[in-house]
């Protein structure tokens, strides 16, 4: 695949087996940054070229609703696509992650199988 | 509502699924009479239309097994890795527990959880809340997942 993934999680454990899925997935990328919460994500987009994001919802300082809120507010990079991974599934809370912006969503515990599932139609 | 089955369902699928280990499973305790020996426990706070806590009691040498099969390298030493492990262990089994008790038509909220390391330490509080316990086991040893709840009248 090429290009630049960004993973929110305020586990660095869980952004590790992230990054270890998306490689077990066969979904490659050339730098892979990492962000403890949606303010640091904010600060990593302000200063990277970031091609998707995949972010946890639940997070100290900012969670993952209020990232997509303050994203979805910045021109330079309210298109860039986010997938929530997250032990929050209901339809109430990923229903409001995409109507702020967020293309789908995994739900924890996941496989490297379910990553692919989710993202490999979006990245061909 | 079944919350000891419930137990036994979030955490192996937890298990299976992240670690692709098949958990021994206890048999769920409700009131006091099951403890294992601890070194380190992850608690997560529950909300909305319950209170509670869910708390993942590990002895060391298991704690670092988890975070061994997470990590994919060896870990000896319960440090901020294994914390974070077993806080994570604690978050999807909430996330799991969460979906069931909706299933009931009972709307949780869950907290960040938090991760203590100690050689003798006692989780209290909530007085008369309903406690549900379960025991499961793995190579490296026993664990127990602890549901401690009121339902909000």
């Amino acid at each position: 695949m090429g290009n630049n993934v960004l993973l929110v999680d305020d586990s660095s454990t869980m952004r590790k087996i992230v990054g270890r899925s998306l490689r077990q997935a066969g979904i490659e990328f050339d730098n892979i940054f990492e962000a403890a919460d949606g303010l640091q994500a904010l600060e990593v987009l302000e200063k990277e070229s970031v091609d998707i994001v995949l972010s946890d919802i639940n997070m100290p300082n900012m969670d993952g609703i209020s990232f997509l809120r303050e994203k979805a507010n910045r021109p330079n990079m309210k298109n860039i696509p986010v997938f929530m991974i997250s032990t929050e599934t209901g339809d109430d809370i990923i229903g409001e992650a995409k109507s702020l912006g967020a293309v789908g969503a995994i739900k924890k515990p996941f496989t490297a199988d379910m990553v692919n599932e989710v993202l490999g139609p979006f990245l061909k | 509502m079944d919350i000891g089955q419930d137990i036994v369902n979030a955490a192996t699928d937890v298990f299976s699924t992240m670690l692709m280990i098949d958990l021994v499973v206890g048999e769920p305790v409700e009131g006091a009479g099951v403890e294992v020996t601890s070194n380190i426990c992850s608690m997560l706070g529950l909300g909305g239309d319950i209170r509670g806590m869910l708390a993942v009691h590990c002895p060391a040498a298991v704690a670092m097994a988890i975070t061994s099969g997470f990590l994919g390298m060896d870990v000896d030493t319960l440090n901020e890795d294994v914390k974070d492990a077993i806080g994570e262990i604690a978050n999807m089994i909430a996330g799991n527990l969460k979906i069931a008790f909706a299933g009931y038509g009972v709307k949780v909220e869950l907290a960040i959880p938090t991760s203590v390391v100690g050689e003798s330490y006692r989780v209290g509080g909530m007085l008369g809340a309903r406690r549900v316990a379960v025991p499961f086991g793995m190579e490296s040893g026993q664990f127990l997942v602890e549901l401690k709840y009121i339902v909000n009248g």
